[in-house]
């Protein structure tokens, strides 16, 4: 078992909390709106879970879901006045409400820690590797060591969350509100003139992306067990963007794959880690010049699920 | 006695520029009503009053007997007033098939919930919508065509139709064609008048704008002209052809040519 590397596993699961952020932006973008405050909304549900847990013993599950609840929550209120605005005012609008979070995460020290953050977070792995313990089971019985089996045990509880979220998603996509989420992305005064309430789904739309956010980082928060205002800055948002504008934002699986990449490249490319965001920056240039809507496209699935049919018969 | 709408004295002004101004008149159930007059004298913006793109700045619509201005435009696509729009507006990279099944948004009630779980009476409910689709590609001439198709790939008058397959995918009652036949040719244009005649054989009213002349002459019932945002005839389409008013609008007046 010694291939069962906690590194390993610890960077497969940020791939898959990064793919959760991804699917986020994706379905705010696939009314059409562009919402860089996922970082903002992370942040709620990542501070929620965290205080729920450290200060008021609240279990995991259940500090998981209120976070990812006051999220969606603040989701709508801050996508009802942020309907006035498209494009990139809509961007910069949700930017800054993720920087004013911020500031306050940073200044509201009796509640948060302020810059200092939150630690000591129960992480979901040990918590669960100690209830095992304490009903007479050890993780040596399946061959594994203590921090393995920690690790695994996050690696599995993120995958099943993950796993959940796109097929969540995917379904919502091929089903009547997603007709409308793609009719609105459209052609806004067509979809309207065919019946669609606009406001609603645009409302829906952007809490739904905030709920996905914040589970994200209640996730998050239980897998660090440390969280501070530092993990939810402005590099946050646009990194989560980045997922979507180089994975592609016209299918769940484009923003999952670009989360996966950018996560996995620069964690295999130690060397150049701190080169990042330059790397960020070329890329983006690239894919605007060359694939503009992104690695990942529906012609590109379909070409692939026909060679798949193909190739067994 | 009022129509299925009634328009009363509509007024729309973008700023200083008047684009409408004191247009009244009704549509009775069943009618096939032709708006016709030079480029640029308001068709298309009582169009777009009626269907709530923009609100009136005065007078009211009223349809079925009930005021609908001040609605929102999904509200009055439920209520049974749909349209069609003069530069092809369907969403482009969505199937052709899609593109019909959005229309039926406001006849189905499938929720995120019941979308994602796909229960039973959602399954009904999408097998309907498939259902409606097939039937109206059918009533429109698209049954040929590859459903899976990109809408914005099939050939001009074919996204025509297509449009117009969304438009009635909401069951109107009453329907506004915007110049459904603008750039087709003879039998395209033949092809267009026969599909509006099977519509309206299904009981739905049609308001249609149109240049066409020879169209408008055989498919409609009642004419009203406009002119530089007024209306100003209105009648069969024989009295229209003999109206001096309307001639003027058209050709300009015997003294005018003189004048230049």
């Amino acid at each position: 078992m010694e291939w069962l590397n906690p590194y390993h596993l610890q960077v497969a699961s940020f791939v898959l909390i990064n793919a959760i952020l991804g699917v986020s932006i994706y379905v705010t973008l696939s009314t059409g709106q562009l919402s860089l405050g996922n970082a903002g909304f992370m942040s709620i549900g990542a501070y929620t879970a965290a205080l729920l847990s450290t200060q008021h013993q609240v279990p995991i599950p259940v500090g998981i879901l209120a976070g990812s609840l006051l999220a969606g929550g603040a989701g709508i209120l801050v996508g009802i006045p942020s309907l006035r605005l498209s494009g990139v005012y809509l961007a910069i609008a949700t930017l800054g409400f993720g920087e004013v979070l911020r500031a306050v995460l940073i200044n509201w020290e009796s509640l948060t820690g302020g810059a200092v953050g939150v630690a000591a977070i129960p992480q979901m792995g040990r918590v669960i590797l100690a209830w095992a313990r304490d009903r007479g089971f050890s993780p040596e019985s399946l061959g594994l060591q203590g921090n393995q089996f920690i690790s695994l045990t996050v690696f599995l509880i993120l995958l099943l969350g993950t796993i959940l979220t796109v097929a969540f998603f995917l379904r919502l996509s091929r089903s009547r509100v997603g007709r409308a989420y793609a009719a609105i992305r459209l052609d806004e005064s067509a979809a309207s003139a065919a019946g669609i309430p606009i406001t609603y789904y645009k409302v829906l739309a952007f809490s739904q992306g905030a709920l996905l956010s914040g589970f994200a980082g209640a996730l998050f928060a239980h897998s660090t067990s440390f969280v501070s205002p530092g993990d939810f800055t402005y590099h946050r948002a646009v990194e989560i963007l980045v997922f979507a504008v180089f994975g592609g934002s016209l299918h769940i699986f484009g923003p999952v794959f670009g989360a996966a990449f950018l996560t996995v490249v620069p964690e295999a490319l130690r060397a150049i880690s701190d080169y990042r965001y330059i790397l960020y920056g070329i890329l983006l240039v690239l894919m605007m010049v060359f694939r503009p809507q992104g690695v990942i496209d529906p012609p590109l699935l379909r070409r692939f699920r026909r060679s798949g049919k193909k190739t067994p018969a | 006695m009022s129509g299925l709408l009634s328009l009363r004295n509509i007024g729309k002004s973008f700023g200083g520029l008047s684009a409408l101004s004191g247009i009244s008149f009704d549509v009775q159930p069943g009618e096939i009503v032709g708006v016709i007059g030079p480029n640029g004298a308001g068709k298309t913006t009582l169009f777009n009053v009626v269907t709530a793109v923009f609100p009136p700045t005065a007078g009211e619509v009223v349809f079925d007997g009930e005021r609908i201005s001040g609605l929102p435009s999904h509200t009055i696509t439920k209520r049974g007033i749909t349209r069609t729009f003069q530069n092809i507006r369907l969403f482009s990279t969505m199937t052709v098939e899609e593109n019909v099944m959005v229309g039926r948004h406001c006849r189905t009630g499938a929720g995120v919930w019941r979308g994602v779980l796909r229960t039973r009476g959602q399954r009904r409910e999408e097998q309907g919508i498939r259902g409606k689709t097939r039937e109206l590609l059918d009533l429109v001439g698209l049954s040929g065509t590859d459903r899976e198709m990109a809408a914005g790939s099939l050939p001009y008058g074919h996204q025509r139709r297509l449009e117009i397959a969304r438009a009635l995918a909401a069951e109107p009652r009453l329907l506004l064609l915007d110049e459904p036949v603008a750039g087709m040719n003879d039998a395209e244009t033949q092809e267009v008048f026969r599909l509006i005649q099977r519509v309206q054989s299904l009981g739905v009213t049609i308001l249609l704008i149109e240049h066409d002349m020879s169209l408008v002459m055989k498919a409609c019932d009642r004419l009203v002209v406009f002119n530089f945002g007024r209306k100003i005839a209105e009648g069969t389409p024989t009295e229209i052809r003999d109206d001096p008013q309307v001639i003027e609008a058209y050709l300009g007046a015997a003294e005018g040519d003189a004048d230049a």
